[in-house]
């Protein structure tokens, strides 16, 4: 054994080159990341989540979430287009000047459903010349930036995910494993506690074909008194009883409706979708925000019988 | 059974002793064209280790091409921040100014005035003596304030205050301040508001 000590070195060189590589240089470069300010407003990202959603990450932690589900979001490309937000006072000369930029454009059907993608561009700045010559005759059109990639046509995001995303977690749960959905951003598609806590008491009713176990240990199943429970579950399962969740379900809840990773930043810009303007003749049902109360007027323009 | 002992002869093989052999050349071709090429494409896609590169972009400048565009005219955000850290003392936060100290900019006709002349030699050289305000009587002095800063600066600044807490007035270019300071010629006197009245809208 002549030469112990140059496998010794040779050993904790390659150890400790990766362990420097890997573990002190991003430490260095993004460990002490500050809040960094949303991309055009004054915003800061990320917050500190509230005292519930804080502990709901430990129980989160706890309960083994990360083997299924995945709190990381991939992107594959951007896509940058010009959309017509405003046609203008004058709708001829709004369309001779579109005609300008492509002729198919100068069409009167251009106006009929505005915001519309008039072009695919390269770039932002590609794109700031046709805004500049749309603006000049009085509409109005912007650049929007759209992340495209396999997640992100899933719903699971907005953007891919970057660090600043965790700055407040820890442990950081990204997991590796998707037997479940992605969570990153599931408190922008699902706001709704009591949604979440449904769906941890029974997964099946609410999505169809879940293959998520329930965590009915989460709750209390209490006879139900002269006063139920203000916090009982929706649930008529068994005649008599109520569910009430427990703490840590609240707490859960509240984490899994703080994961939203919606704020552009500079390192995953994107631009935030301008709503759709309601257009009459559309069914009510297709253009409604999901979360909203229905209001007496809309409820009587639904058909009254469902198949 | 072979009971005898094994007895050293001559036919034994020699130990094996290491000798160096030359590594082929194609081998160190092989690893100099991997490491050619490994580099190659770290510097197309890698980002040089800049913490704020992530793909798809390529690099910090890549992700700056879809960057919302900067507003256009005047960024009365800027001016917003130059306000708080200069004027604000002052004349308020909320524009509302401060009794012996200053003057409300909110609701100002002098803020508000369709042309902006009388306007930006306010801060450019200062302002002394009674001035009227909304309606109230006000005696202070303003020491230029203004001067330090540049065109496109003071054009933020005078922006950010005609269309805050309420204020509805077209933004102040740069061209327009460039053009006030050209016509103060170095002039450093405050003015009063008899001066500046003398003066075109």
């Amino acid at each position: 054994m002549k030469s112990a000590a140059t496998i010794f070195l040779a050993a904790f060189l390659a150890l400790s080159a990766s362990w420097a590589a890997f573990v002190l240089a991003p430490q260095l470069q993004l460990g002490r990341e500050p809040q960094a300010k949303a991309t055009g407003t004054d915003n800061l990202y990320p917050v500190a989540r509230p005292g519930l959603a804080k502990q709901g990450a430990e129980v989160y932690r706890s309960l083994g979430c990360v083997y299924c589900h995945s709190q990381q979001v991939g992107q594959e490309g951007v896509k940058c287009e010009v959309i017509l937000t405003e046609a203008g006072t004058n709708a001829s000369v709004t369309l001779a000047a579109l005609a300008k930029l492509n002729t198919e454009l100068g069409q009167p059907q251009t106006l009929a459903a505005l915001p519309k993608v008039l072009m695919p561009v390269a770039d932002v700045p590609t794109a700031v010349p046709i805004i500049k010559a749309i603006a000049a005759v009085g509409a109005k059109a912007e650049a929007r930036v759209t992340p495209v990639g396999a997640d992100i046509s899933r719903g699971w995001g907005l953007r891919r995910s970057v660090a600043q995303d965790y700055a407040y977690d820890s442990p950081v749960q990204p997991g590796t494993r998707r037997f479940g959905p992605d969570l990153a951003n599931v408190g922008l598609t699902k706001p709704d506690v009591n949604w979440h806590l449904r769906h941890l008491y029974a997964p099946a009713t609410e999505i169809k074909g879940s293959t998520m176990p329930p965590y009915r240990f989460l709750f209390e199943k209490h006879k139900r008194g002269a006063k139920p429970s203000p916090d009982a579950l929706q649930f008529a399962d068994e005649p008599g009883f109520e569910i009430v969740p427990t703490d840590d379900a609240r707490a859960l809840a509240a984490y899994l409706v703080s994961l939203r990773a919606d704020a552009p930043l500079v390192e995953a810009p994107f631009t935030a979708p301008t709503p759709a303007a309601p257009s009459t003749n559309a069914p009510v049902a297709t253009n409604r925000v999901a979360s909203l109360p229905y209001t007496a007027s809309e409820l009587l323009k639904l058909p009254e019988s469902s198949k | 059974m072979n009971a005898e002992p094994k007895t050293c002869s001559a036919t034994t093989e020699a130990d094996p002793v290491s000798e160096t052999t030359t590594v082929p050349m194609w081998l160190i071709t092989l690893a100099l064209v991997l490491l050619f090429l490994g580099a190659w494409v770290f510097d197309l896609r890698g980002g040089w280790f800049e913490p704020k590169v992530y793909g798809p972009y390529t690099s910090v400048a890549d992700a700056g091409r879809f960057q919302p565009p900067p507003p256009d005219g005047p960024d009365v955000k800027r001016g917003k921040v130059l306000f708080e850290q200069n004027c604000a003392l002052c004349h308020g936060n909320d524009g509302m100014g401060k009794p012996n100290q200053a003057p409300p900019l909110a609701g100002s006709e002098w803020v508000l005035a369709t042309g902006v002349n009388r306007l930006i030699r306010i801060p450019l050289v200062g302002l002394n003596g009674p001035i009227k305000v909304n309606g109230q009587d006000w005696n202070l002095q303003m020491a230029a304030m203004g001067a330090q800063y540049s065109d496109d600066q003071l054009s933020d600044l005078l922006s950010y205050i005609r269309s805050a807490w309420g204020n509805k007035a077209s933004p102040v270019t740069p061209e327009q301040v460039k053009k006030v300071r050209d016509d103060l010629k170095g002039r450093s006197q405050a003015y009063t508001v008899d001066e500046l009245m003398k003066l075109p809208e």
